[in-house]
């Protein structure tokens, strides 16, 4: 039998518990947990600009190479004001390849060309996307690039590069990334381009007014 | 609050308030980071596979958060306190075992992926926290809830 003052600490125990489970698991829901840094090749703008927009995104999926587009514009016209960071979210279950496209993307961007082979690889995804076997577009666009593909063979399969993706999709998971292109626009979330572009409207006179002419 | 502290017990809860904000501290930057991070740093000790790294990962941040919160708070001082110390001991295993066997390990997931320490120096570290939680289990009744509670029914 427990008694009185056993009864009053363990009820106190389960308070304490309780809430600061409940804390924590709100922190997460709300995304009050810091963002990772992404690698150097994968941010788009200048480190100070007002408004910082973290992308979730899919080499495979049709609504990223949609996005990808929206996100050029918007870097070309509120250069300065703006600055994009593209984090890997790799639908797994429905695009067999796009751990590949990102381990891919992200060796060629340790050659310097990460946004040049992002742009073939959402150009060309219907082409690689749900290939039965490996797509040789892969290896076409690195060489189209210019880029030394047995490297990028080699830094894909470095254990490095596969934490790093695993990592960047369990931290989309955290964030709660169900679907893609997902956005957070100074924090706020946004779920494909339509929702990118009425979201970074209410972020427009911090924008212009941050633009460089 | 009518309590008349002692030096042992001002040393005592200071005990308290540095063991338990550790392990708040560090239950709470892994808590809010995904588990599979802190995984990486449990399979690089190369005692546990995968799976039970991901299952540890899920478990411990929580526990060090609540453990420390309960010392901070001073519910079942003592018994939490051995708990804690019993932690200790086996964080400092695992850091031993890593050592000699000469294990590289970039981040030994004590406060998280983002940085760490070298071994000895978590060694060292955790060393002194063992006899900071002596403090605690011997004096750490000051300013406690159950000191509160020990004095609401008398």
């Amino acid at each position: 039998m427990i008694d009185t003052r056993t009864g009053r600490k363990l009820a106190l125990s389960a308070a304490i518990i309780f809430f600061s489970t409940l804390a924590v698991l709100l922190a997460r829901q709300f995304s009050l947990v810091p963002d990772k840094p992404a690698p150097d090749w994968r941010n788009f703008g200048p480190e100070n600009a007002p408004v910082k927009i973290v992308e979730y995104t899919d080499f495979a999926c049709p609504a990223c190479r949609h996005a990808s587009g929206k996100i050029d514009e918007m870097l070309k016209v509120f250069n300065g004001g703006l600055r994009v960071t593209f984090k890997h979210y790799p639908l797994l279950n429905i695009h067999p390849w796009s751990l590949h496209a990102a381990a891919y993307a992200d060796c060629a961007g340790e050659q310097g060309r990460f946004k040049e082979y992002a742009d073939l690889l959402f150009e060309g995804q219907e082409k690689w996307g749900l290939a039965k076997t490996m797509p040789g577009e892969f290896e076409i666009y690195a060489k189209k690039l210019k880029l030394d593909w047995p490297a990028i063979l080699a830094c894909s399969e470095a254990p490095a590069t596969l934490k790093r993706l695993k990592l960047e999709i369990a931290e989309g998971e955290m964030k709660g990334v169900s679907a893609t292109p997902t956005f957070f626009i100074n924090g706020r979330r946004a779920v494909g381009s339509a929702q990118l572009i009425d979201q970074a409207m209410k972020f427009d006179n911090i924008l212009r007014g941050a633009a460089k002419p | 609050m009518n309590e008349k502290l002692t030096r042992q017990d001002i040393g005592g809860l200071i005990a308290r308030l540095a063991v338990g904000g550790v392990f708040i501290y560090s239950g709470l930057v892994k808590a809010l980071a995904p588990a599979e991070e802190f995984a990486f740093a449990i399979e690089s000790y190369k005692v546990v596979g995968p799976q039970l790294a991901l299952l540890a990962a899920n478990t411990v941040p929580w526990v060090e958060l609540w453990t420390g919160l309960l010392l901070v708070a001073g519910v079942f001082t003592r018994p939490v306190t051995v708990f804690i110390a019993l932690m200790l001991v086996f964080f400092e295993l695992l850091l031993g075992q890593a050592w000699l066997r000469g294990l590289e390990i970039t981040s030994c997931g004590c406060f998280g992926a983002a940085g760490s320490n070298s071994l000895g120096q978590e060694f060292i570290q955790n060393l002194a926290l063992l006899l900071i939680c002596a403090a605690a289990f011997k004096h750490g009744l000051g300013f406690s809830a159950d000191r509160a509670l020990e004095k609401h029914e008398a």
